[in-house]
C-alpha cells in the first residue's frame, strides 16, 4: 500500500492560490502614454500627410519582407517628462521591434513639440547601424530638413538612409531574412519527439492505473490486475489541476512587432 | 507487455502520480522563483559591467584624439585618466552584489568616471578644430551611445534586484527561502546619485 501524502493536499491547496493570485490584474504598468502599435507608421503628432504616410509603410513593409528587419516611424508631440532616450527604449520594448531572435528592429522616434528625435536600434543590429551611423544619419540627413520645416522630408530622407545602411551589409541581411524563413529548426524537432515520447510514456502509465480500476480484477483493497499487470492504487482521490496558461493573442488585426529588444543602441539629436 | 512491466515489483502508478503532482504544485507555489530570479538579476548584472567596460575601452582612443587639439587641458585629461585607471583596476570581490561596501566603492568610482568625462566633453566645446573632427564626431556618439546603455542595463539590474528582493522579503518566497535557500542574501542595487538627479538650469539672462 502507498502511504498517504498530508502534503500533496496542502500543495494543491497551494496551487490553487497560485493560480487565484495570477488571475489577479497584473498592477504596475507603466502605460504612460506610449501609443498601442497599429501600424508601421505611427504619426501621432500628425506630421505627415497621407500620401507620404501610406508611401513610408509600403516601403518599410516591402524592406521587411526581404529583410525580416522591422523599422517603425513614431512620431508623438512630447516624452513628457521622460528623456528621449528613455522614452525610445520603453516604447521601443513595449512594441517588441524585430524578430524576437534577431531583436533586428530599428525605432525612428520624433518628439516634435520637444524638437528631439532618435534612432532606437535593436540588440541585433547594434554592429551594422552603429551609434555613430546614426547620429550620421540624424545629423546629416534628418536635421537639416527638420530645420527647414519639411518633416515628411527629414523623415523620408531618414528611411532611405537608415535602409542603405542596413542593405550595405548585404551577406549578414540575407542570413537574417533566411533564418527567420524556417519555421521549425531540426533540434526542435527533435526536442518535441522527445517530449511526445515522455508524455505518451507517463500518460500512457496513467491512464493505464485509471482503467484498471474499472476494467481490472479486483485481488485485493486498491489492488488490481488487468491484462495480466498488477496495478495498486492509494485510496486518495485522483484530481489532477489542470493548468490553462491563458495567452491572449491580442492581434488587432494590423502590424505588431516581432518581440525584439533594445539595449539603448542608437543615437538621438535635436533640431 | 506494457512498459509497467519493466520494474520488477508492482509499479505503483499512484506514487508517479503523487511525484508529478508534487512537481507541478511545487513549482506553481514558486519553489524556483528564487534561484530563477537569481540568475536574472545576475544576467542583468553582467550586462551592467559589460557596458561599463564598453565605455572603458573608449576612453583611451578618445584621450588620444583630443590631446592632438587640446593639449593644455592637462587636469582634464589627467582626471579622466586616473578615474579609468580606479574604476578599472578595482579588482570586483564576487559577493559584490551582496556586500554593500564593495557595491558602493564600485559605484562610487564609476560615477568618478562619469563626471571625468562629462568634463573632458564639456572643455571640448571650446576647441573648433576638435569638435569639427570626424574621429572625435564619432568618439563622442559612440561615448553617448555607451551612457544610453549603461542607463538601459542599470535601469534592467534594479528591476530584476526589486523583483529578487521582493520574492525573499514576500510570503511564499520568504519560506521557500528559509527551507531551501538559507544562503540567499537581497541584493545592492543602485542609487541615483543627488548629482544626476539634478535637472540642469539653463539662465538666458
Amino acid at each position: 500500500m502507498m502511504a498517504r501524502f498530508p502534503l500533496l493536499y496542502g500543495n494543491l491547496l497551494c496551487l490553487l492560490l497560485a493560480l487565484l493570485l495570477a488571475a489577479a490584474p497584473l498592477s504596475g504598468a507603466r502605460a504612460q502614454d506610449i501609443p498601442r502599435l497599429t501600424e508601421r507608421v505611427m504619426d501621432t503628432a500628425g506630421i505627415l500627410p497621407d500620401g507620404v504616410k501610406s508611401r513610408l509603410i509600403a516601403q518599410l513593409a516591402a524592406f521587411e519582407d526581404k529583410s525580416s528587419d522591422q523599422l517603425v516611424v513614431a512620431t508623438i508631440p512630447t516624452t513628457g517628462d521622460w528623456t528621449i532616450e528613455h522614452y525610445a527604449n520603453l516604447m521601443f520594448r513595449r512594441w517588441g521591434l524585430g524578430q524576437a531572435e534577431e531583436n533586428n528592429g530599428v525605432l525612428l522616434l520624433v518628439a516634435v513639440n520637444d524638437r528631439k528625435l532618435r534612432i532606437e536600434v535593436g540588440y541585433g543590429l547594434e554592429g551594422t547601424l552603429t551609434d555613430a551611423l546614426s547620429k550620421l544619419i540624424i545629423d546629416e540627413t534628418i536635421v537639416p530638413e527638420f530645420r527647414a520645416g519639411d518633416f515628411p522630408a527629414g523623415i523620408q530622407a531618414g528611411v532611405d538612409n537608415i535602409i542603405a545602411v542596413l542593405e550595405g551589409d548585404a551577406a549578414e541581411m540575407q542570413a537574417r531574412a533566411e533564418r527567420n524563413e524556417r519555421w521549425i529548426e531540426p533540434d526542435d524537432l527533435i526536442a518535441i519527439g522527445f517530449f511526445s515520447l515522455f508524455g505518451l510514456f507517463f500518460g500512457g502509465m496513467i491512464i493505464f492505473s485509471i482503467l484498471a480500476t474499472i476494467f481490472g480484477k479486483k485481488i485485493a483493497p486498491g489492488r488490481y490486475k488487468w491484462l495480466g499487470v498488477q496495478v495498486s492504487v492509494s485510496s486518495s482521490g485522483g484530481s489532477s489541476g489542470s493548468r490553462s496558461s491563458g495567452w491572449s493573442s491580442s492581434s488587432s488585426g494590423g502590424f505588431s512587432g516581432g518581440g525584439g529588444s533594445s539595449g539603448g543602441g542608437g543615437a538621438s539629436g535635436s533640431w | 507487455m506494457t512498459a509497467v512491466e519493466i520494474f520488477s515489483k508492482p509499479v505503483r502508478p499512484g506514487a508517479i502520480v503523487a511525484l508529478l503532482l508534487a512537481v507541478l504544485t511545487l513549482s506553481g507555489c514558486g519553489i524556483n522563483a528564487i534561484p530563477t530570479y537569481e540568475e536574472q538579476a545576475k544576467a542583468a548584472w553582467s550586462q551592467v559591467l559589460n557596458q561599463y567596460q564598453r565605455r572603458a575601452d573608449l576612453i583611451p582612443n578618445l584621450i588620444e584624439t583630443v590631446k592632438g587639439y587640446a593639449a593644455q587641458e592637462k587636469d582634464v585629461l589627467t582626471s579622466v585618466v586616473d578615474a579609468r585607471a580606479k574604476a578599472t583596476s578595482v579588482q570586483i570581490p564576487s559577493d559584490v552584489l551582496t556586500n554593500p561596501q564593495a557595491f558602493e566603492t564600485f559605484q562610487q568610482n564609476q560615477s568618478a568616471l562619469t563626471s571625468a568625462l562629462t568634463r573632458l566633453l564639456a572643455v571640448s566645446e571650446a576647441y573648433p578644430d576638435l569638435k569639427s573632427n570626424q574621429n572625435f564626431l564619432a568618439l563622442q556618439s559612440q561615448l553617448e551611445g555607451t551612457e544610453n546603455r549603461i542607463a538601459v542595463a542599470r535601469r534592467d539590474y534594479i528591476e530584476a534586484v526589486r523583483k529578487y528582493n521582493t520574492e525573499l522579503k514576500t510570503i511564499p518566497g520568504r519560506w521557500w527561502a528559509s527551507w531551501f535557500y538559507p544562503e540567499a542574501k537581497p541584493m545592492q542595487t543602485f542609487t541615483i546619485d543627488a548629482q544626476s538627479r539634478e535637472v540642469p538650469k539653463v539662465n538666458f539672462d
